[in-house]
């Protein structure tokens, strides 16, 4: 019964956004101003219908659903009842589609624009949702009919049974399902010819929150990997976190080209390029994913006749907009004010460096698939090429990054300058005296001075305008600076976790003490817990520094029953400077195998990104 | 990009209007490749699960291996070549193997023509023994690959994996998983005949 | 001169950068544990998903390390002990792809597009000045 609400749900959805469509096009009735939002109200309130029957059916274990059948279990616990909607290929395609109309609708709230624009973009966002939601009815609908008579499921995966997991897909999908509305802005503003002052406003604040979720996102499933896969690491450039990355760096680029608003040179063609790429490398990575064209840590159950559909979207969609882009594209008449080095041509580098990035992570992502087809032979490209071609590619960028916010528009002149190079000179002592100290390393190197020379320019800016300006519109003028050091502070944590890290295997029984650097730790006791879906076998440790007690540190292996998995939970100490990370390994003679690895500056990565966020929400709400 | 009023960038008269309009085709280009690849590669029918073995069209590694039966039986190349060969890594331990078995007797029946080497990888003689009295033995040769040395050399990775080798003793087919009839019809046949 | 500032900056780091590039050929011999996992964290573990088999705890990673650790010993180079392996399990158990006629395209052409962009970024710098 449910199952029918949602699907009648979201057939009716469909209907609805071909309404707005073609109230658009036949605007027969005088009462087609009314026609069309009405529509379009009803189309998010049908696609809600379906997605919350969706919920409801995973929350009251309706196994007569063949989705709730393949990917629940009656002895989930609530909360992974209701992620677990989206934690499938059809539940989140459907959140997909939720999300994608709840931009529409909010989207029509907006009263900047002139009313064609909107109605065009609206128009726009609407096909799209038509697209996605045909693939859904056609391929992936989750409201099919279970065949067998049964009352229980056949569970979820463990793994996903975990809180940031549980949370990452809607907050990634926000920003890069977000993507779509930038699309529909782009390509209404590109045929009614109107990239204007209202048009940048608009685009801009929509751009900047879907970027920012997009890297909250992100940032949510580099944490769960990091203390959910056991050895520390973060970043795998898997294909499936290159998919993420890709609109990522764009979606950067992009908001910081509409940055030149008011001023006088406006990049239109290259701001309506990158509105039509974000969006088209969403609709690419979905498909690299879903296709089953790459392995992944992160696959969803593959399917080439989806993969062929999403394909065939991925023409259609992106080539139309191309095609648009071609024929339509704006000529600017202003000429650009391009010194070395001012603001304009900082913001160039910017764009330039960030595409090439794109283009490289996209051409690893992809080659093996051209070499197999072309010679059958595989190959992968995995981690060393892309830490050997993207992070060279972005040192100019983070170069200029230190001193972007402080150069003018039309001079190259940079205030204050000798002060900027005695910082340069401190910072560089400084990174010679800590690269020295710790292990040595070229990249080490790098990425240090880098981080400091970031942080500490921008400091140096923010102090000069709170000398010029006192503490009056400190965010208007310094919101810039505060996103950069974040990025600073992140550069440092990549480079010190990356090359920094330590890792010591020990044997230890209970009441025994191991020493690891600074740390020694005791393993108190051993306690079996049974939970609801899983029983865990606990390892409860006391972790001193300098004999000094910290922390009980636990780490644990869970047996699931349904799903008959053992998976390993580390265990880990957040320092400020360092990361304790233990992960409990297996048992001989009543000893237990134990690793210890000591991660540095990890903290500074989270802390560097969640700067970014504030500073990039700060950017949305201020005037 | 823009760049202004000024449209002869190189000096030699090329027009920087159709530069840039030449530069609006590219992503175009691009996503019409980028699609051309990849819905060959998915027509295809491959499996991003399984690569394509190394060894194809490379001759067949030396294997000196002790049969199961008789430990002083050493069989090598020289025993086996002149025949297509069709070799079949298993062993006791192995649950997909035990689905596959029964068809090696088919492939026997039909093929009399054919070598069929079992190789026991990573198992106990025992229980190998065991497991052929059992399920039967349809292999010619059984070759024991202890420490999968062998396996090693033929890129065996998980089990079962299945090879067929040409009389010349050149590797022409590689099965990752166990066969089944469709696969056998479909893909083995082609190179037994 | 209006390059000024700039030019000092990057003088700065290539120098630095150059300095000690050199310093970082002379770091020595490593112990065999740091080999084993510089090689085995190049390689694709063949029944996981995306796992290098230094991480992974695989039957089949326990297994190459074994045989990786054994060829260290035995004094072979990485470059030999890499094409042992490709040549049993192809290029695939390698990450790091290798610099033959098939990747040229994949490691030139970043670089290319760098550099074409850089020498482009100059040219319009120097139009734009005269």
């Amino acid at each position: 019964m449910i199952s029918l609400i949602g699907f009648i749900g979201l057939i009716l959805s469909f209907v609805c956004n071909v309404i707005v469509i073609g109230s658009y096009y036949f605007k027969i009735n005088q009462r087609f101003n009314q026609t069309f939002y009405l529509a379009l109200y009803c189309s998010l309130f049908f696609i809600c219908l379906s997605f919350f029957a969706l919920m409801f059916a995973y929350i009251s274990s309706d196994f007569s659903n063949f989705n709730v059948f393949q990917n629940s279990h009656s002895s989930k616990p609530l909360l992974y009842k209701i992620t677990g909607t989206w934690g499938n290929h059809e539940g989140s395609m459907l959140l997909w589609l939720l999300i994608m109309s709840l931009y529409n609708v909010f989207f029509s709230f907006n009263i900047t624009l002139e009313d064609h624009v909107r109605k065009l973009t609206i128009v726009f966002q609407s096909f799209l949702y038509l697209c996605f939601s045909l693939f859904v009815i056609l391929t992936s609908n989750p409201f099919l009919v279970n065949s067998i008579d049964i009352n229980e499921g056949l569970g979820l995966n463990p793994i996903l049974q975990d809180p940031a997991l549980a949370i990452h897909p809607p907050i990634l999908y926000i920003g890069y399902v977000g993507f779509s509305l930038i699309l529909s802005l782009a390509l209404a503003g590109l045929i009614l010819n109107q990239l204007d002052n209202l048009w940048i406003q608009v685009i801009k604040r929509w751009a900047m929150f879907c970027w920012l979720m997009l890297t909250g996102g992100i940032a949510l499933g580099s944490y769960w990997a990091y203390y959910e896969l056991g050895w520390g690491g973060w970043w795998f450039w898997d294909p499936v976190e290159n998919i993420s990355l890709m609109p990522w760096i764009t979606g950067l680029a992009l908001v910081h080209s509409l940055m030149i608003t008011q001023q006088e040179q406006l990049l239109k063609r290259w701001i309506i390029f990158l509105s039509i790429l974000c969006f088209s490398l969403s609709i690419l990575g979905t498909f690299l994913v879903r296709s089953g064209i790459l392995t992944s840590v992160h696959s969803f159950a593959a399917d080439a006749s989806r993969g062929i559909f999403i394909l065939i979207l991925f023409l259609t969609i992106t080539g139309f907009s191309f095609i648009i882009f071609i024929l339509k594209s704006p000529h600017s008449n202003k000429q650009i004010n391009l010194l070395f080095i001012n603001k304009t041509s900082a913001l160039i580098i910017n764009n330039v460096v960030m595409l090439i990035a794109c283009i490289t992570i996209l051409l690893g992502t992809i080659y093996p698939i051209i070499i197999e087809v072309l010679t059958n032979k595989r190959m992968s490209v995995g981690a060393p090429y892309y830490n050997s071609t993207v992070l060279p590619i972005l040192l100019p960028g983070f170069l200029i990054m230190s001193i972007a916010p402080m150069l003018s528009w039309q001079s190259n002149k940079l205030d204050k300058i000798k002060n900027y190079i005695y910082i340069l000179i401190v910072t560089s002592i400084l990174t010679l005296l800590i690269t020295y100290l710790t292990k040595f390393n070229i990249w080490g190197f790098t990425g240090t001075i880098l981080g400091l020379w970031i942080i500490a320019a921008s400091l140096l800016s923010i102090l000069h305008n709170c000398l010029k300006y006192k503490f009056k519109k400190f965010f208007i003028y310094n919101n810039a600076l505060i996103a950069h050091i974040g990025v600073g502070i992140m550069i440092m944590g990549i480079t010190f976790s990356s090359i920094s890290q330590t890792k010591n295997n020990f044997t230890i029984q209970t009441g025994e003490i191991v020493n690891s650097g600074q740390y020694s730790l005791q393993l108190k006791n051993l306690k079996i817990e049974e939970k609801n879906n899983f029983q865990e076998l606990l390892g409860i440790f006391l972790l001193h520094k300098k004999n000094e007690f910290l922390t009980t540190i636990k780490s644990s292996k869970r047996y699931y029953y349904v799903s008959k998995v053992i998976t390993t939970e580390a265990g880990i100490y957040h320092d400020w400077f360092q990361d304790f990370y233990l992960v409990l390994g297996n048992e001989k003679n009543n000893k237990w195998s134990i690793t210890i690895y000591h991660n540095p500056l990890v903290s500074f990565i989270w802390i560097g990104v969640m700067i970014m966020i504030f500073s990039g929400m700060v950017g949305i709400l201020k005037k | 990009m823009d760049w202004g009023y000024d449209n002869d960038l190189f000096g030699n008269g090329w027009n920087i209007e159709k530069m840039k309009k030449l530069f609006l085709f590219i992503p175009l280009i691009i996503v019409i490749m980028i699609t051309i690849f990849c819905l060959v590669f998915l027509l295809q029918g491959k499996d991003p699960s399984k690569p394509p073995s190394a060894l194809l069209y490379k001759n067949l590694p030396e294997l000196n291996m002790i049969s199961l039966f008789d430990a002083s039986d050493v069989i090598s190349n020289k025993d086996l070549n002149g025949n297509i060969m069709l070799i079949n890594f298993f062993a006791s331990w192995c649950a997909p193997c035990k689905v596959e078995h029964p068809l090696f007797f088919e492939i026997k029946k039909n093929y009399p023509n054919i070598l069929l080497v079992g190789i026991n990888y990573k198992d106990k003689q025992e229980e190998a023994i065991n497991y052929l009295n059992t399920m039967g033995n349809p292999y010619d040769y059984v070759g024991v690959d202890n420490k999968g040395l062998i396996g090693l050399e033929l890129g065996v990775f998980g089990l079962p994996e299945t090879f067929i080798v040409n009389s010349k003793g050149i590797i022409t087919y590689k099965h990752l998983g166990p066969l089944t009839k469709k696969i056998i019809t479909n893909e083995v046949t082609p190179f037994i005949q | 001169m209006k390059l000024h500032l700039s030019s000092n900056k990057l003088v700065l780091i290539i120098l630095y950068i150059l300095i000690f590039l050199f310093s970082t050929v002379a770091l020595g011999d490593a112990v065999i544990d740091d080999k084993v996992k510089k090689i085995t964290s190049n390689l694709r573990c063949m029944t996981c998903q995306n796992q290098t088999i230094y991480d992974s705890d695989a039957d089949f990673s326990k297994n190459i390390k074994q045989i990786v650790r054994q060829k260290i010993i035995d004094n072979q180079s990485e470059k030999e002990i890499i094409n042992f392996l490709v040549t049993r399990y192809g290029e695939y158990i390698v990450f790091k792809p290798q610099f033959n006629r098939r990747n040229i395209f994949l490691w030139t052409f970043p670089f290319l597009i760098f550099a074409l962009s850089f020498v482009f970024f100059i040219f319009r710098l120097k139009k734009n000045t005269t």
